[in-house]
């Protein structure tokens, strides 16, 4: 039992570090960014072409800056543009920007299955009980607690932290105090990027790359997001750790509809609290 | 030297013209009203100087300088604090937060945290509670508080009265006659004739987006004030 509940805190801690990039983006621009899946990818990708000549740390530190270039670039040429125009709009860009990326890493790399494997230093196991189980996995988890904290500790006890927090409810009263929210906004969406590259590196040793692997993760860290309140962090962790105990259970116990009993747990928590779990209606 | 001034200035919201050739200007050390009933344009003059509204033609200048694009947070570092309209309480800071968010344009000067809650003790009160969770009243003394905290060479209320108990009102006018004092420069927005005539000096009429009288409050009765500001 307890193995299906770290098993469930892996995947969680995954799901956290990419969804809660799409927070910071929408928390900023406002805008649903459907190629967030594909930044995952990419990570995935980056850090395995750089891990091949630095490494598996080098790669790790390469996939986090190139993600957040990439961010800053995103930023100022589709995300910025994109933040007053229709949703549907930005629906089909963003998510046209995923298939760029998919067709990318498809004619690069090609549409095989790629294993990265876990770094030696954390390739053993550990016993838990009568069991053995990766430190690789732990590593995981523990990473996004430090993402978590990482974070909480920044946006609360920094001053651009502050910043970010005032700006994702009222950016313009924020800018009417003398913060350059333009500015803060491509470094915040950075952020966002580099985490989804973070995740997709992370994640890289636990399940194959291809070029498909952002779409299928795209949906359930939007459930996330959607389930744990748009724009909130608190909200995205909780949701982030419910659904992989979810979707791990269900893979265990109820094979033929696991698929389903994250979105059935989103449509249960909408119904309850439309606004999401910790976001309090406006 | 003004700390504000516009000349013959124009201003829209997308193709809805509201402003036509508005002059005006501010200078250092004074308390200037602008007076004139609800639509007449008078949001939107504060709206322009900070980029919110459109300047379609003339020309804006903070503290002499000429400004070719106009933006919030340029308007903020250049040394003009607005207390907003509504007062924009920031949801989800505690009053000390929305507080700091005040200083984000690091200007050097008399205003800091300590100075604030000193002017409005209920502030020092509540520091650590929520600033949307306070009384109206309260929240205005905050979105005064925080547009002190950056220093600003000009202070700019919009409505500051708007919604607030006559008793409220009148604490709130005492503080700003002590910054008066102080030789804080004002700009006021307001239709309280009770709380332009305590404060300022000088008064610009707004009428369809026009100036269409200005001159010394001295010789202005509460009669005449009166006509100017009533619904």
């Amino acid at each position: 039992m307890i193995i299906q509940v770290l098993n469930g805190l892996v995947y969680g801690g995954m799901l956290y570090i990419l969804s809660v990039g799409l927070v910071l983006l929408f928390g900023l621009r406002r805008v649903v960014n459907f190629a967030h899946g594909g930044l995952f990818m990419l990570g995935a990708y980056a850090g395995y072409a750089a891990s091949m000549q630095f490494g598996f740390w080098g790669g790790v530190v390469f996939s986090v800056v190139a993600l957040a270039v990439l961010g800053a670039l995103l930023d100022r040429l589709v995300f910025r543009p994109l933040q007053n125009v229709d949703h549907m709009i930005t629906v089909l860009v963003t998510y046209g920007l995923l298939l760029v990326f998919e067709d990318f890493v498809h004619t690069v790399w090609g549409a095989d299955l790629i294993s990265v494997r876990v770094p030696a230093l954390l390739a053993g196991t550990i016993g838990i009980g009568d069991t053995q189980f990766p430190v690789y996995r732990l590593v995981v988890i523990a990473v996004a607690i430090a993402v978590a904290l990482g974070l909480s500790a920044w946006l609360h006890f920094s001053r651009a932290g502050l910043y970010v927090r005032a700006s994702s409810v009222d950016s313009l009263t924020t800018a009417m105090q003398g913060v350059d929210t333009e500015r803060l906004s491509i470094g915040v969406v950075a952020l966002g990027t580099a985490l989804a590259g973070l995740s997709g590196v992370v994640a890289a040793p636990l399940i194959a790359l291809s070029p498909s692997m952002g779409s299928s993760i795209l949906i359930e860290s939007f459930i996330v997001v959607v389930t744990g309140g748009l724009g909130s962090f608190v909200g995205a962790f909780i949701a982030a750790i419910v659904i992989g105990q979810v979707h791990n259970f269900g893979v265990v116990y109820l094979p033929n509809v696991s698929s389903m009993l994250p979105l059935l747990l989103m449509v249960g928590v909408l119904i309850w609290r439309p606004t999401g779990l910790a976001r309090t209606q406006s | 030297m003004s700390l504000l001034e516009l000349e013959s200035v124009d201003a829209a919201y997308g193709k809805a013209k509201v402003l036509h050739g508005v002059s005006l200007k501010v200078e250092k050390g004074e308390r200037v009203a602008i007076l004139g009933r609800n639509g007449v344009g008078k949001t939107t003059l504060v709206n322009t100087c900070i980029g919110v509204a459109r300047l379609n033609g003339g020309q804006v200048s903070f503290g002499g300088k000429k400004v070719s694009t106009i933006r919030a947070f340029t308007a903020a570092r250049s040394g003009l604090a607005i207390v907003p309209q509504g007062r924009r309480i920031v949801p989800g800071l505690t009053v000390r937060e929305n507080l700091i968010l005040g200083s984000a344009p690091n200007r050097s000067g008399p205003w800091n945290q300590e100075a604030v809650f000193n002017l409005f003790p209920i502030l020092r009160e509540r520091a650590d509670t929520l600033g949307t969770a306070m009384s109206g009243g309260q929240q205005q003394m905050l979105a005064i508080g925080r547009a002190l905290m950056a220093n600003p060479d000009l202070l700019i209320l919009d409505e500051p009265s708007e919604g607030l108990a006559p008793v409220v009102v009148d604490e709130l006018g005492d503080a700003l006659v002590r910054l008066a004092q102080n030789g804080t420069s004002i700009l006021l927005i307001e239709q309280n004739f009770g709380l332009v005539h305590k404060i300022s000096e000088r008064y610009y009429v707004l009428s369809k987006g026009s100036v269409v009288e200005q001159g010394s409050m001295r010789g202005l009765s509460l009669e005449s004030l009166k006509k100017h500001v009533s619904v």
